[in-house]
Order: structure tokens, then C-alpha cells, then sequence
């Protein structure tokens, strides 16, 4: 990748906190090169390090160590004032959306106008504009308080681009929605990436929120990349075990198996539901029955992938039997720690 | 038993309270206002911390708070002599006032601006937004409610303490109160004047917490 397709570049982030109980060292070295125009996700579990990483992007907070690149110029170099010039590229939003409550919808989005000192009445245009794209035109003069949780993500989605950025940074922006506002929300975001060319980047735990949006992601684990790649190479073949876990356990209900599982194993359909049947025909061909822990179908760039976690017999010739008839018809099985 | 003229004193007294109450409590807030600020702004987790300056607005202000009213009152006498050229009356009174509450104001206004939540300051440092803005336009602004609720506390805690000041020759309905009734033993006037001040505050608290409420977004 060249340079000028890069975005954003972190080279060597390391992030230590000092607490009570010592320093404390968040993030330990990450790498990202953040490519113009893509929907980037970061994802791993609470407390990986992720608001930390994104918060040291647009230096919320400053790195302890490493360098930060927006769009060619070292962020992590400047002084005070022209960062804040700088960060009128980047618009972010938050999982609490921290809107002003003593400003309508209208004047938030005005607020970073303000802020960067453009004209009334073109601020009023300029937001007017935005609050239609986020589909608010009916609700501008509201308050914060009158407004659901997805509309006022909205009017922080609307601030956020109102000062024309060339990245918006989402830290987990949906987690404090339903699924149906979550879907909605997640689509303004696709929109806006695909209309404006704003590059996103997405932070969530949640793998289904990288699947709908994101063209790559990067897992982030104890402080560093565990593995980066497309969403579709993460999801058909996560090579870490933190990666397995989280493809895996979307959508399953991982408090109801208590201990480590022998003999699970991950099984991948390329082409989704019609695929399935196989898993019974080889049953029926083996006489080997397995336990079925979890499943879901997902749709990565139009393609149709189901996934399902099971658990096969004891018996090693007829497990073996059984991996083989699924491996030769297509069927990526791997085995898995299924906790 | 309320003598001829009694009537026009009472009238005169309520006028010089509510006279030094104000214009004490604007003062206060002259000051106060800009002070308490400063503490939030330069507080460690500030949005720019200065330690040293924070550490000794927070030693004076403490300073301050800690002296019983009364005898700062009377500490201060030479320097409210040097201002308004006498020790008596409610001018005098009014520098008393001005020094004892600035720093209650202070702290009043860094409580008030501590409850803006953390994450909408970070949102518009992520917007660019300089340590002033943040302070004219997210501070201030969202603190509103609470700042008002805080200024109708203040107000009747100031007429609390101009009361207090009656006992130095304050005027006043609390220097009513202690010449009539304490010292001439006029217990129905002492009473007349504690219910005077209690409506008083009631109206100023009301009045405050009215506008808090009515101009507060967050319903
Ligand atoms: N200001 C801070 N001071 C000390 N420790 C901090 C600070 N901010 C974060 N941490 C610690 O850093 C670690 C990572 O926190 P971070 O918020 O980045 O995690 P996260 O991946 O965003 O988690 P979540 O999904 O729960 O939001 C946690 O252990 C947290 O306690
Ligand atoms: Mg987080």
C-alpha cells in the first residue's frame, strides 16, 4: 500500500495509564495503517484497549509512545493549537452520544461550526443540510431529552460531519442501541461512507457490527493486533484463538455451557443455508450424530456464509470419518476451544 | 406595641437587606464566578491542568471559608475603612459580605460545573475546540440550571450572613432584630423581623429554583 492511499497510520502506540496500583501498560505497540475511503473495525473484547486505541488517534489521549499519521501530517508532532486544527479532519461519536443538553438538535450540529469560527447563517445551512441526511429534518428545534436513543446518535452522526472531516471515529456507536436502531444507524454510517468518501473507523465487541459495515478489521487483544484482514478472510478463518472466539460466539448464548467442551469444532458453509443439508446427509452417511452448540448464516459482500459450532463424537475413527466427508464437499471445518 | 415610626423603620430595614443581599451577592459573583472556573479548569482532570495555581486558589479559598463570619467581619475592618471610609452601616457591611462570600460562591460554582459530564467536554476537544471555548461554550453554558440553583442558594445564605452583620451596625432587618429585640428586650418586633427574613428567603429560593427548572432542557 502506498502512502498517500493511507489515512491514517499508527506506528508503535504504547499507552500507560499511572494508578493507584502502578503504571499500567493498555497498549503495548499497535500498528494500523488505515486505508482512504475504507470502513475500518477494530474489535475485541471489554477492556482490550479499544476506546483507549481509538482515543489515541485523534489524541484524546496522548500516546506514551509511537507516532500518529492523519492523511500525511504526524499528528503526535504537533503542538497544541494546530492539533486542534487538525482534529476539525476527524469527527467522532461515542457510545453516550454527549450531546450539548442545552442545545436543539440544530445548534449541536451548528456547535462545531462555531467552534471553527464559519458564519451564522451558513452553520445553519450547513446543519440544516446534515440533519436531513441523517433523515431529522422533522426534529431540529428538539432537545436532546426529547429525542430517542438512535436519533440523538443521529444528531451526534450530523455534529460530527459538520465540519467536513476526512474520518469519523465511532466508539462503540451503537452498543447503547436496539438491534433495529442499531440497523439503521449502522446503515447511515455505510451511507455516508459510500456517498461522502469519509474514511470509518468502527470500534465494537460486537462481530455482527464489523459484518454488516466494515470492509477490514483488525482484533484487538491485551493491548495488541492479534490479526488484521479482510472481514470475510476473519470470519471463514480466524487464525487466532481470540479471533475464533469472537466469530464464534456471536449470537450464542456462551454463559449457558459451563467448562471447556472436547471434540468442538467450527464448521463454515460458503453459500449459507442451502449448504447445511450437508451436515445431514453426513450423519446419515456416517452414523455419526453431532451436537449442535451454536449457528447463524451471515451475509459479508453479498455472499452468504453459516457457520455453526459443534461438537462430534468421541470415538476418533468415526470423528475422522465424519471430518472428512464435510472437508470433501467444501465444508471448512476446524477444531475450536469452545468454552 | 408597634411604636409611631415603627412602621418606617421596618420599611427602611427591609430596603437596606435586600439592598446589601444584591448587590453582595453580584459582587461575590463578580469574582466567584471567574474563580470557580479557574479551580475546575485548572484541576488535575481539567481541561488545563495547572497544579500550583489550583492548589493555591484552593488554600485561599479554604482560608476564607474557615474563618467564622463575625470575626472576619471585624478582622476586615481596617480594610473596609480604607474603602468605603467607614466600619458601620450597610456599605461597610456590603465589603464584609463581598469578602466572606466570594469564596462560598466559588466553590457554589465549581460544584455546579463539575456535574457537566466529562464525555461532552471530550466530544468538543474532539470537535478542535480550545480550553476558552470549552469554557464560554460548554461549561457555563450547560451548568446553567445548576449554576442558578447555586446562585439562589447563595443569595439567602449572604442574607443569612448581612443578618449576622447587624450585630457589627449593619443595617438591616437583622440589626432590627438584635437592637429592638435583644438588647431592649422587644421580643414581638425580634419575631416580626425573623418571620420578614424567613419569607424573604423562601422567595429568593423559590424564585431561583423557578428559573433553574424553567430554563433547564434536560425536562
Ligand atoms: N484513564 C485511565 N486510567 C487508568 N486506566 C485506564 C484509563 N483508561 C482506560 N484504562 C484501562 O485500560 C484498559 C483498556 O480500557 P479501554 O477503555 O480502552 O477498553 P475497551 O476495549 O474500550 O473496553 P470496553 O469494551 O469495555 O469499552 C482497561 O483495563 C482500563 O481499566
Ligand atoms: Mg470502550
Amino acid at each position: 500500500m502506498s502512502e498517500k492511499d493511507t489515512m491514517i497510520r499508527l506506528e508503535g502506540i504504547k499507552k500507560r495509564f499511572r494508578t493507584k496500583a502502578g503504571e499500567l501498560e493498555v497498549l503495548h505497540g499497535v500498528n494500523a495503517d488505515i486505508k482512504k475511503g475504507e470502513v475500518f473495525g477494530i474489535i475485541g473484547l471489554s477492556g482490550a484497549g479499544k476506546s483507549t486505541l481509538v482515543r489515541c488517534i485523534n489524541l484524546l489521549e496522548r500516546p506514551t509512545a509511537g507516532k500518529v499519521w492523519l492523511d500525511g501530517v504526524e499528528l503526535t508532532a504537533l503542538p497544541e493549537k494546530e492539533l486542534r486544527e487538525q482534529r476539525r479532519h476527524m469527527g467522532m461519536i461515542f457510545q453516550q452520544f454527549h450531546l450539548l443538553m442545552q442545545r436543539t438538535a440544530l445548534e449541536n450540529v451548528c456547535f462545531p461550526m462555531e467552534i471553527s469560527g464559519v458564519p451564522k447563517a451558513q452553520a445553519k445551512t450547513k446543519a440544516l443540510e446534515l440533519l436531513e441526511l441523517v433523515g431529522l429534518s422533522d426534529r431540529t428545534d428538539s432537545y436532546p431529552a426529547q429525542l430517542s436513543g438512535g436519533q440523538k446518535q443521529r444528531v451526534a452522526i450530523a455534529r460530527a460531519l459538520a465540519t467536513e472531516p476526512k474520518v469519523l471515529l465511532c466508539d462503540e456507536a451503537t452498543s447503547a442501541l436496539d438491534p433495529n436502531t442499531t440497523a439503521g444507524v449502522l446503515s447511515l454510517l455505510k451511507d455516508i461512507n459510500e456517498r461522502l468518501g469519509i474514511t470509518i473507523v468502527v470500534i465494537t465487541h460486537e462481530m455482527s457490527v464489523i459484518q454488516e459495515i466494515c470492509d477490514r478489521v483488525a482484533i484487538i487483544d491485551g493491548g495488541l493486533i492479534a490479526e488484521e484482514g479482510s472481514v470475510e478472510e476473519i470470519f471463514r478463518a480466524p487464525k487466532t484463538k481470540i479471533g475464533q472466539e469472537l466469530v464464534m460466539h456471536e449470537g450464542s448464548n456462551r454463559e449457558a455451557y459451563t467448562g471447556k467442551l472436547p471434540y468442538c469444532y467450527r464448521l463454515v458453509f460458503n453459500g449459507g443455508k442451502e449448504n447445511e443439508p450437508v451436515l445431514g446427509e453426513m450423519m446419515i452417511e456416517t452414523t455419526g450424530v453431532v451436537n449442535i452448540l451454536a449457528a447463524n448464516t451471515r451475509t459479508i459482500d453479498g455472499q452468504d456464509f453459516g457457520q455453526m459450532v459443534v461438537q462430534f463424537p468421541e470415538e476418533k475413527e468415526l470423528r475422522e470419518k465424519m471430518i472428512q466427508y464435510l472437508r470433501e464437499r467444501g465444508v471448512v471445518v476446524e477444531e475450536v476451544e469452545y468454552v | 406595641m408597634f411604636k409611631e415610626g415603627m412602621l418606617a423603620l421596618v420599611g427602611q430595614g427591609f430596603i437596606e437587606t435586600i439592598y446589601m443581599t444584591v448587590i453582595s451577592t453580584v459582587l461575590a459573583y463578580v469574582i466567584g464566578l471567574p474563580l470557580g472556573l479557574i479551580l475546575v479548569v485548572t484541576d488535575k482532570d481539567g481541561i488545563h491542568p495547572i497544579s500550583w495555581l489550583n492548589k493555591l486558589l484552593g488554600l485561599i479559598v479554604n482560608f476564607f471559608r474557615s474563618v467564622p463570619f463575625l470575626i472576619l467581619l471585624i478582622a476586615l475592618m481596617p480594610f473596609t475603612k480604607a474603602i468605603v471610609g467607614t466600619v458601620i452601616g450597610s456599605k461597610a457591611a456590603i465589603v464584609g459580605l463581598w469578602v466572606a462570600a466570594t469564596p462560598f460562591v466559588a466553590r457554589m460554582v465549581e460544584s455546579s460545573l463539575k456535574e457537566v459530564e466529562v464525555g461532552v467536554i471530550e466530544a468538543a476537544q474532539s470537535m478542535g475546540a480550545s480550553p476558552f471555548q470549552i469554557m464560554t461554550k460548554v461549561l457555563l453554558p450547560e451548568a446553567k440550571p445548576s449554576l442558578l440553583v447555586g446562585a439562589a442558594i447563595s443569595i439567602t445564605t449572604i442574607l443569612g450572613y448581612s443578618a449576622m452583620a447587624g450585630i457589627v451596625g449593619a443595617g438591616g432587618l437583622g440589626a432590627i432584630a438584635i437592637n429592638y429585640g435583644y438588647y431592649r428586650g422587644q421580643n414581638d418586633i425580634m419575631y416580626v423581623m425573623v418571620v420578614l427574613l424567613a419569607i424573604i428567603v423562601l422567595v429568593f429560593q423559590e424564585l431561583g429554583m423557578r428559573i433553574s427548572k424553567h430554563t433547564d432542557r434536560r425536562l
